[in-house]
Order: C-alpha cells, then sequence, then structure tokens
C-alpha cells in the first residue's frame, strides 16, 4: 500500500466503517433472534389444512370437473361435413 | 439496561464479532428446539397422488434465441415472454398466435412481468454504457393494450408504436435479473447483479425503497400472497433466501441452507412457506413461522441445477424447471417427485402456472414455450 494514499484519515474510515457494517450484521441477528417461533409440528398442521382445504379446486392435481371448463381443451373438429 | 446493551459506547468490531456469533449460535439452537416432526411424517395419514392432469397441450414458437424469462397475464390467456434474441413477445396461450412482438435495443433481456391490470408489461434488459466498462440494466415499462380492450386495431406498425410509448423507470447498476408488479401498476420492484432489491415509482421512475442486504446477484423475487402485500422474498447466488419488509426496507428474516446459487422463489399459496430452486439439484420449503427449513426436495438422481419453481394453486405440487431439460413434479406435502415432465430439447429456465391454475407454461433454452 501506498503510505501516502493510504493516509490516517483514511484508515480510520475504513475503521469506521468496518465498524458499521459490523454493527449492521449484528443489529440484523438481533432482530432475527428475537423474532417469535412456532413448533414445526403446528406450522406444518397449518399448510396441510391449507393444501387439504383446496386441493378439489387445483385442476392440475385432480383435473377438470368437466372437459368444458378445460380453456385449453382441443377443439371438437366439425361433425357435419 | 441487560449486559448485552451495556457497551453501546464502546463497541469494537470485537465485540460485535462474538455478539454476532453467539446470537447465530442461539438461532440454530433455538430454531432445533421447535425441530419436533418433519413434514412427511406429519403428512404421513394423507393419500398419495396418483392422477395427475398435466400433458402436452400448446408449443409457443417464435423465438429465435434461448427464453429467458415468462409471465402469465392476470386475463389468465395471455403470456409475455423475452428471450436472448432480444425481443419481448406477447402470446395468446389458447390459440399460440403471436400478438405483439417488442424489439429491445439490445439482447438479454432477462426479465419481464405482467402488472395486475394486464395493460402494462414490464422488462429489464442489459446494455453496455458508453465506456464499455459496466453493464447496465434499465427497467422498461411498456404500456400495452390487450385485444379484449375495446381500443380495436393497431396500425400494422405496431411494433413500433409500442417501442415508442416505452417508459425508462429503474436503473441498477448491475443487470436486472427479476422484477414484479406488487399490488399496482403503479409500483414495480426489481431484483439486481448489483445484490440490492430496488422499488420504484413508475410514474416518476423516482427509487422509494432499496433492500440492501446480500453479498451477490439478487437472481429472483416473490411477493407473499396477501392483500396487504407488504412483504416478499429474495433468493440470490450468496446461497441466501431473504424475507423483506417493503416499508420499512428491512429484512425480516434470513433462511441459509442451500449449497449454491438460489435461482427462484415463490411464496407458498398459503403465504406461510416460500420454495426455492438451487443449482445445487434441491428445491426447498422454508416455513416463515417456523422460521426454518421444514422440507427439502432432492433424489441422487437428480444431479443438476434448479431454475425456475412454482405451485400449483392448492400448494401441494410443485414444479420445478432443471437444466437437465426436464420438469420434476413434487408432492411437497410427501416430500416424493410425483412425475417428470419431458419435452424440451435444452434447459427448462423459466416456469409459471396459470394463474387460475389450469396450466403449467414452461420456457427454455429451446427457443420455446411449451403449455401443460
Amino acid at each position: 500500500m501506498c503510505p501516502r494514499s493510504l493516509s490516517d484519515t483514511a484508515l480510520m474510515d475504513m475503521v469506521v466503517s468496518n465498524l458499521q457494517q459490523q454493527r449492521l450484521v449484528t443489529e440484523q441477528l438481533r432482530r432475527e433472534a428475537a423474532i417469535k417461533r412456532m413448533p414445526v409440528s403446528l406450522a406444518v398442521k397449518d399448510i396441510i389444512k391449507y393444501i387439504t382445504e383446496h386441493e378439489q379446486d387445483d385442476c392440475l392435481l385432480v383435473g377438470f370437473s368437466s372437459q368444458r371448463v378445460n380453456p385449453f381443451r382441443e377443439k371438437t373438429p366439425c361433425a357435419v361435413l | 439496561m441487560e449486559n448485552e446493551n451495556k457497551d453501546c459506547p464502546v463497541e469494537t468490531i470485537e465485540s460485535l464479532t462474538k455478539e454476532a456469533e453467539s446470537l447465530k449460535k442461539k438461532l440454530e439452537d433455538e430454531r432445533q428446539k421447535l425441530n419436533d416432526v418433519t413434514l412427511a411424517t406429519a403428512a404421513d395419514r394423507l393419500d398419495i397422488i396418483n392422477y395427475m392432469n398435466i400433458k402436452p397441450r400448446r408449443t409457443l414458437k417464435g423465438h429465435q434465441a434461448k427464453v429467458l424469462c415468462s409471465d402469465w397475464s392476470p386475463d389468465k390467456r395471455h403470456i409475455v415472454s423475452s428471450s436472448q434474441d432480444g425481443k419481448m413477445i406477447i402470446w395468446d396461450a389458447f390459440t399460440t398466435n403471436k400478438e405483439h412482438a417488442v424489439t429491445m435495443p439490445t439482447t438479454w433481456v432477462m426479465a419481464c412481468a405482467y402488472a395486475p391490470s394486464g395493460n402494462l408489461v414490464a422488462c429489464g434488459y442489459i446494455i453496455r454504457d458508453i465506456t464499455f466498462k459496466t453493464f447496465c440494466v434499465q427497467g422498461i415499462i411498456f404500456p400495452f393494450r390487450g385485444l379484449d380492450n375495446k381500443v380495436t386495431v393497431y396500425p400494422l406498425s405496431l411494433e413500433e408504436d409500442v417501442s415508442l410509448k416505452k417508459k425508462t423507470v429503474g436503473t441498477h447498476t448491475s443487470y436486472m435479473s427479476c422484477c414484479i408488479f406488487p399490488n399496482s401498476d403503479q409500483q414495480i420492484l426489481t431484483g439486481s447483479g448489483d445484490s440490492t432489491c430496488a422499488l420504484w415509482d413508475v410514474e416518476s421512475g423516482q427509487l422509494l425503497q432499496s433492500f440492501h442486504g446480500h453479498s451477490a446477484d439478487v437472481m429472483s423475487i416473490d411477493l407473499a400472497p396477501s392483500e396487504t402485500g407488504n412483504t416478499f422474498v429474495s433468493g440470490s447466488c450468496d446461497k441466501m433466501v431473504l424475507i423483506w419488509d417493503m416499508r420499512s426496507g428491512q429484512c425480516v428474516q434470513s433462511f441459509e441452507g442451500h449449497e449454491s446459487d438460489v435461482n427462484s422463489v415463490k411464496f407458498h399459496p398459503s403465504g406461510d412457506a416460500v420454495a426455492t430452486g438451487s443449482d445445487d439439484a434441491t428445491c426447498r420449503l422454508f416455513d416463515l413461522r417456523a422460521d426454518k427449513e421444514v422440507a427439502m426436495y432432492s433424489k441422487e438422481s437428480i444431479i443438476f441445477g434448479v431454475n425456475s419453481v412454482d405451485f400449483s394453486v392448492s400448494g401441494r405440487l410443485l414444479f420445478a424447471g432443471y437444466n437437465d431439460y426436464t420438469v420434476n413434479v413434487w408432492d411437497t406435502l410427501k416430500c416424493v417427485r410425483v412425475c417428470l415432465l419431458y419435452g424440451h430439447e435444452n434447459r427448462v429456465s423459466c416456469l409459471q402456472v396459470s394463474p387460475d391454475g389450469t396450466a403449467l407454461s414452461t420456457g427454455s433454452w429451446d427457443y420455446t414455450l411449451r403449455l401443460g
């Protein structure tokens, strides 16, 4: 490092900025450590409940109640020729 | 004040680092303590999936190069796609017709998105600035009127017409990898190679909020499915998945676990979890309320990276597009693969379930989009 380009004040700035950066990291972790968590069993119970309540409307899973409601159905060829 | 906060005036890098280490350990312990069951065990009593309503239905041909991104219109009928050929195409998915093709000033149109009204599309592309040193990306918004609009006829010079109406909204210092309209046509949220996300005002082009926290390229973002919609998730090449508060700009949760770039993130329709796809060849499910990973979707035989993930409307199925040209369909609850979809002749770069859940669109480096 060139001593002239890295003056005392520049060095000081670097120390301060490193400190600020570490402070941000620690503050972030403090916030994350403080959040409320629920047991996995309860969380996944709700996911399963949501899915079972919506499964009957999931066309890719259960299909269409009739082909009429399928917007991508193949057009039936004209029978009268 | 407690011991930990007493040292505020004399915080040193050492003290802060030490505290960070102990907080990380505390977080991990806390998460493990609540890890009382696996998702697959909890879903044990459910029926296995033995029916799948997916078959090839349409192929959209027209791009001259790799398809990089696509998005369904809220009208459940149109799709916008962007490609390395420098074009953005708006398709009628029912008829496979191209309704608009817009030429960008450059190739590599990385991102495109429909606005909630269906009248706007946005895209992000890479341009080299005059110094030829940095790549810069601009987000462009195109006012766009679909056929269902009462304005009936556009002149044949439609292409230029749409281009003239373009509007530059925001500029990142690196490429823009993804964009979405959160809740209205007035704002756009973007993710960038400069490792930040940004919220812009469409009308004024003003930066409303920027989101700092990732340490590498942001690859994907998704909005939480609630009316209030102030939460979004981002996935990055730093392997992290972050949850953000859009109003405060703060990261509220972070998930690690992936061993490589996170290429795709998607909220579960319940809003309580996010699915991710990564270059480490796995998809994972992170639960927001348990604050941890609750499932991993992988197989020993699957060794290629995942580029894109999306849920079926109930959240039971997770579709994942891979670099080995396939789409794997996972049972999110039993954590097993239910189906493998072939068809594309190159990497699957993007996929999305239509808004009403009736179809799956996939885009690929084989220049085509397919609908199933």
